[in-house]
């Protein structure tokens, strides 16, 4: 028998422990951002005050926008890569043709408990034009000429980036929609495959509107984690060539840091923040109206 | 019952916040490790030391009044420490000097040199910077109008070894005709060619080519007899191309006065056409093709890597580079370690300034909290500190033990007891060539920062010359 439920002040002091820390590691640095983006502030104690410019300087800033389109190419190419593989892995991990079920959900999870700094290295040293693991493979099936130096490509360094964070996220995803997927009925899915539905019909007639909710959450985590991209690209190309992989986080970064530009750096962060939330609502609008559409 | 998990509960919490805001002053912890690193390697240096002990003793005569603690941030870990003469120098002398001085406690906290970059800077912006640290020159002036950093002027001037000290080194951390520190560790080169002197033989070059032109023609030698790369270079940091390439290309074409009116802001621009001709000439020799195809995503720790296996037939690089090539060719390919030689930049086309410059200086400077004016004692401490481990015992160390030289000028340095390769680098880097500065010792870290970006779009061909000088101007008339 489950005990009496524990008084209020109890469940408050339990609850103030978590309150507490968000309140120290996100509420005040955000805010106190906030407080500084209004500065001109090159470090140190000697701030001065100029209202809006900074924000001014940040509509303006063309490097800033670029890097806001690598954010979105970023969450799109890993919408695509990261929750769309997972959920065809799913698919295929859930078939009675498939043996090892637990190794395949220990293997595929286990990249993203790697650190992205490793896995930034890793890749860098698979792409490396002269000892890359890609070039020798090309080389080895006659295709020496598409052979490159990858990383120095600007038009696909994004695309490049973004394969080791697809690489490294598809399992986490997959554990997530697994767990989902494990929750259904199996009587519905027998009784869909004796009216004859094909595995890809199942998979999308059933399964998906079934798990809705579920790959709702995959997509909010997903384009939220992407937004803040920065680890692993800092390792493999620290926004290079030029700015052509350069995304928000990284930017602020450069700014704050490498250029101790204090002030602006923090109007960057409140930028990334807004865009940040922008973008996330409105994806969860998108997915609003699709689902009354459905619905309807 | 309900009352004791009541209690558990508020103690539970009141343990987390506790925790949580402890890890705000967790800078001691930081240090305790360090010192435990730091006594490690002393234990390994202590042998080298004995050698220069005597020699202590007769510089450690007062006692100092002030009995306590002293923070001090610097980047000489033990790591670096191995191979690097400065950095073991240093190490070594502030261990001396914690052995002098046993009544204060020197809390080091030691980083390697990124993470020292960024969490000095971060101290700096905190207004929190410890007693005694590195200043890089590009921070000279900014920090000082913050008034984080302590007027040093009086100090150097008083100091014991004031006429030994080589007065040219002083320059980046000057402010008008203010000193804000006593520069580090030892003068290395920035751009050095590292060559191999049989290979250029063997392409018709007794010694490396004074021209480009010259180059390009080995070139074509290097390229149809297996040679990957006649040149090798890394600029995947987008630091490289300016510290070990441009600072020393622009002084053949604009001759130093233009940068010091840079440095002085007395009117010199970065549009201005003769630096607009030293940024065209690299986007050009970049994009000859001499160099590594991939010069532009591999740093200078790849780069070097081609030119030791063989490779490439030369590296551009700093000295730093240099003390690495030697000490692994050294171990692994006698041959190739007694073949290397040192030349300067050849000449460009077009430029009409110094022949034969490479860019020298010492990078950082012992600086202290301008916090310290406050304490008397401690400032006297913190003084004794930084005149100590950049004086002539630190000097005489790295001379004997490496054949580098220091803030403070020693006669007679005897080279005779090292190897020829040694000798010859000691003879690139104080003897046969004249010096220029490092660009990146002055102005400030954005104006920097805009250059690296913009100059790496310009070696892919992605943006011109003039643009990347017209961005350059801009960030130096917003910053500076």
């Amino acid at each position: 028998m489950l005990s009496k439920r524990p008084k209020a002040s109890t469940i408050i002091a339990y609850l103030a422990i978590p309150l507490l820390l968000y309140i120290f590691a996100v509420f005040i640095p955000l805010v106190t951002s906030l407080f500084y983006s209004f500065f001109e502030w090159k470090g140190g104690p000697n701030k001065t005050f100029i209202g809006v410019t900074n924000y001014k300087t940040l509509l303006n800033d063309d490097v800033f926008w670029l890097s806001f389109g690598h954010n979105i190419y970023l969450v799109l190419i890993c919408l695509i890569g990261q929750v769309g593989l997972a959920f065809i892995f799913v698919m295929i991990i859930n078939t009675r043709f498939v043996r090892l079920k637990g190794v395949h959900r220990t293997f595929g999870f286990f990249p993203s408990t790697v650190s992205a700094v490793s896995i930034g290295f890793i890749w860098t040293m698979i792409y490396d034009s002269r000892r890359g693991m890609l070039n020798w493979a090309l080389t080895q099936m006659g295709m020496e000429d598409k052979t490159q130096v990858w990383l120095n490509n600007s038009e696909l360094v994004m695309t490049l980036v973004s394969i080791p964070l697809i690489w490294q996220y598809i399992g986490y995803y997959m554990i997530i929609l697994l767990s989902a997927t494990s929750a259904i009925d199996k009587e519905i899915l027998e009784s869909a495959e004796l009216d004859g539905a094909s595995s890809f019909q199942k998979a999308i007639h059933v399964v998906l509107p079934m798990i809705k909710n579920t790959v709702a959450v995959c997509i909010v985590l997903c384009v939220s984690g992407n937004m803040k991209a920065f680890d692993n690209i800092y390792v493999m190309t620290s926004g290079g060539p030029h700015n052509a992989s350069m995304v928000m986080a990284m930017y602020g970064y450069q700014i704050s840091f490498a250029q101790q530009n204090m002030g602006y750096g923090s109007a960057i962060s409140v930028g990334i923040f807004v865009l940040g939330i922008a973008v996330v609502g409105g994806m969860q609008l998108i997915q609003r109206w699709i689902s009354r559409d459905e619905v309807g | 019952m309900k009352k004791s998990s009541k209690l558990f509960s508020i103690l539970l919490s009141a343990l987390m916040v506790g925790s949580v805001l402890a890890g705000c002053g967790s800078d001691a912890k930081v240090s305790s490790v360090v010192d435990e690193s730091s006594s490690k390697a002393s234990e390994v240096s202590a042998s080298k030391e004995s050698k220069a002990e005597s020699k202590e003793e007769e510089t450690k005569t007062d006692g100092l009044a002030y009995k306590g603690e002293i923070s001090m941030m610097h980047f000489s870990t033990s790591e670096e420490s191995e191979g690097n003469g400065g950095s073991d120098g240093f190490r070594t002398s502030i261990q001396k000097w914690k052995d002098a001085n046993p009544d204060v406690t020197l809390n080091e906290t030691v980083l390697a040199n990124d993470d020292y970059k960024q969490k000095i800077a971060t101290l700096a912006s905190a207004g929190d910077l410890p007693d005694v640290f590195l200043l890089q020159g590009m921070n000279t002036k900014a920090w000082a109008a913050q008034g984080t950093i302590l007027d040093m002027t009086s100090i150097i001037k008083e100091s014991p070894y004031y006429a030994d000290y080589n007065q040219a080194y002083f320059t980046p951390f000057t402010d008008g005709d203010k000193l804000y520190g006593l520069p580090a560790l030892t003068g290395g080169t920035c751009t050095v060619v590292v060559y191999d002197k049989v290979a250029w033989k063997a392409a018709g070059f007794d010694k490396f080519p004074e021209t480009w032109e010259d180059v390009k023609k080995a070139d074509e030698y290097f390229k149809a007899n297996g040679y990957e790369d006649t040149l090798s270079f890394g600029n995947g940091g987008k630091w490289q191309a300016n510290s070990n390439f441009l600072s020393v290309i622009g002084d053949r074409f604009t001759g130093p006065e233009w940068f010091q009116s840079i440095i002085d802001k007395k009117g010199a621009k970065f549009t201005d056409a003769d630096f607009v001709s030293s940024l065209k000439f690299t986007q050009d020799i970049f994009a000859s093709g001499i160099f590594n195809d991939n010069f532009n995503v591999v740093t200078n720790e790849d780069a070097r890597e081609y030119f030791i296996s063989g490779e490439a037939a030369a590296f551009i690089g700093g000295n730093w580079d240099v003390s690495y090539i030697s000490a692994t060719l050294k171990e692994s390919n006698e041959e190739a370690f007694n073949n290397m030689g040192f030349a300067v930049l050849p000449q460009p086309e077009g430029a009409t300034k110094s022949t034969n410059s490479q860019n020298i200086g010492l990078g950082y400077a012992v600086s202290l909290n301008a916090k310290l004016a406050d304490d008397t004692d401690k400032l006297a401490a913190a003084t004794d500190l930084a005149e100590y481990v950049t004086g002539p015992d630190f000097s005489t160390y790295v001379a004997e033990n490496y054949a580098l030289a220091g803030l403070t000028k020693i006669d007679d340095v005897d080279l005779s007891k090292f190897d020829q390769i040694t000798q010859d680098f000691y003879k690139y880097s104080y003897v046969d060539t004249t010096a220029c500065e490092i660009y990146d010792s002055y102005v400030n870290a954005a104006v920097w920062d805009v250059l690296n970006t913009e100059m790496q779009g310009m070696l892919n061909g992605e943006t011109t010359p003039e643009a990347t000088a017209e961005k350059t101007q801009a960030a130096y008339e917003q910053n500076y």
